[in-house]
């Protein structure tokens, strides 16, 4: 294979097949969860408890997940999610199904987050520790299962060292370039998506991404050298 | 100028946010200039190396802490929407739904204006009690909670408790469409779990019901007492083979209930199916990491007993 097709192809990797893959039986599945959470919905808007949690099972590991890597906190994460969902008790009376429910209860969890950050930011905090429920310093990178057969100490060191650099980078980021980089490359949505959910265009989405793909990438320059 | 905007633009085409034209265009000047081949590979090494800080799946005890207190806290704020705070005018809500349907605020005005009128009249009129002399739907009483279940077996007749605004009580056949009906709303309406293991016990009889069905997994998932995860799991035991939407339900408490013996009970009902791929991967995380000796073991042997398809 020539070089430069070999760029391209490492470049793109698995997201450039992963364009093509949506089947007809996802698009299927998808309308059908659609569907049902019209349902829910509209059974929550009448004051049915039991149909708005189970609107919350659906969605809530999702936004649990999106608040600890966000936050990179236990007890924090847990606070951003009870407050979205109240939130989303609260006011689903004026849900108007003019965009999905997975939108309208990222648009709260991402503004949480983004409250979270900014207050963060001005108390100066160091988030690339993690800290588990009981207030424990705790390592993500313990928590990925490293089973390959060339995994060595050596290795794992530097796996450890990438990761704490990482999440220093991460830190130089403004609280809205560190969400859209996050939605984008940890949770894989789609800049469109992204623009709704932080009641932006795409296009300032993209060039927010690109600002913050251009920081992290000066920020981690010198690891590469 | 191509190149400016190749750079641009790069970051988009890594992260497959290029339409197709602009992505083979892109793609064409990529193989025919160095300096933005470099550039490409720079921005691919910082795509892999941001991967170094994975998104890890949550822990069951944080999740489950989390749904605990929301439950919680849900709870509360239900008391307080049905308490003080239905009488607390929402203003803003109001100018709300003013400011969007002036036909809908008319029309509002002009039922009220109308409701008050009748009212007026019933009120002057004679009044009569209020005594229901037919048997009606269930769903027409409007039922508050269920407060007992008990089945005769020698006489197949079935005696609900259930509140409305005067408790009252329902005694007839167990197929008889209205305590199916009682005892779907018992499964999930009631705070008893005594409740809701009889109903779910009378409803395991008629599973073959896509109703009763869905009652069955709804149970399974959600239900806070292991005791009626358990009996929804019995329930289910003849569908696991033909119904998907079971068979994943199944394999969700598998992975994810914190009750060891419903998690032993749900590995059992997989016997029939355990050669399908999905189960395969389910019994593989089990087999390593399930904190139960039982369910590891079980795992190991179900692995055993059936081939790898690759």
């Amino acid at each position: 294979m020539p070089a430069e097709t070999a760029v391209l192809k490492a470049a793109v990797g698995a997201s450039g097949e992963k364009r093509y893959s949506h089947s007809a039986g996802d698009m299927v599945s998808q309308a059908l969860s659609r569907a049902n959470d019209s349902e829910l919905i509209r059974a929550a808007q009448r004051g049915d408890r039991v149909a708005f949690e189970s609107l919350v099972r659906q969605y809530d590991q999702a936004v649990l997940r999106l608040a600890l890597h966000l936050t990179g906190s236990e007890p924090d994460a847990r606070d951003i999610y009870q407050e979205a969902f109240l939130k989303a008790y609260r006011h689903i009376g004026n849900f108007r199904f003019e965009c999905s429910f997975y939108t309208w209860i990222y648009r709260i969890v991402t503004n949480l987050c983004l409250d979270h950050l900014r207050k963060r930011q001005t108390r100066r905090e160091d988030p690339a520790t993690i800290m588990d429920s009981s207030g424990q310093e705790l390592d993500l990178l313990d928590r990925v299962s490293d089973d390959r057969a060339g995994a060595n100490p050596e290795r794992d060191l530097m796996r450890r060292e990438l990761g704490s650099k990482i999440a220093q980078a991460l830190t130089k980021l403004t609280p809205r370039e560190r969400m859209v980089f996050e939605l984008k490359h940890y949770q894989g949505l789609r800049l469109r998506t992204i623009g709704e959910m932080l009641n932006t265009t795409e296009e300032t989405a993209k060039n927010t991404l690109f600002r913050a793909t251009q920081k992290l990438r000066s920020t981690l320059a010198p690891m590469r050298r | 100028m191509k190149c400016d905007w190749t750079k641009e633009n790069m970051v988009l085409y890594i992260y497959d946010e290029l339409a197709d034209d602009a992505r083979f265009e892109m793609e064409n000047h990529i193989r025919n200039c160095a300096g933005c081949r470099e550039e490409l590979e720079s921005v691919s090494a910082l795509k892999q190396d941001m991967s170094a800080m994975p998104v890890l799946e949550i822990s069951p005890n944080l999740l489950a802490a989390s749904r605990m207190q929301l439950q919680e806290s849900l709870e509360h704020a239900e008391q307080n929407r049905s308490g003080w705070g239905m009488f607390i005018f929402d203003f803003a809500g109001w100018m709300n739904q003013i400011k969007l349907a002036p036909a809908l605020t008319a029309a509002l005005l002009m039922i009220g204006f109308a409701g008050g009128t009748i009212t007026t009249w019933k009120v002057a009129g004679s009044r009569t009690p209020d005594v229901i002399s037919h048997s009606p739907e269930v769903k027409d009483i409007g039922v508050a909670s269920i407060e007992s279940i008990l089945s005769d077996p020698n006489t197949n007749n079935v005696t609900i408790k259930y509140d409305t605004l005067h408790p009252q009580t329902l005694v007839a056949s167990a197929d008889d469409p209205r305590v199916q009906q009682l005892l779907l709303l018992a499964t999930h309406s009631n705070r008893d779990s005594d409740v809701r293991l009889d109903s779910i016990d009378l409803l395991k009889a008629h599973a073959g019901d896509n109703d009763v069905r869905d009652a069955l997994v709804s149970a399974l998932r959600y239900d806070k007492n292991p005791g009626v995860r358990l009996k929804a799991l019995d329930g289910l035991k003849g569908y696991v083979r033909n119904d998907v939407h079971v068979r994943d339900a199944v394999l969700e408490a598998l992975l994810h209930d914190d009750n060891s013996g419903v998690r032993s009970e749900a590995i059992g009902l997989l016997d029939p199916v355990k050669a399908d791929s999905s189960i395969r991967e389910a019994l593989e995380v089990l087999a390593k990491r399930d904190p139960n000796q039982f369910i590891r073991s079980q795992s190991q042997r179900y692995l055993a007993s059936t081939p790898h398809l690759d």
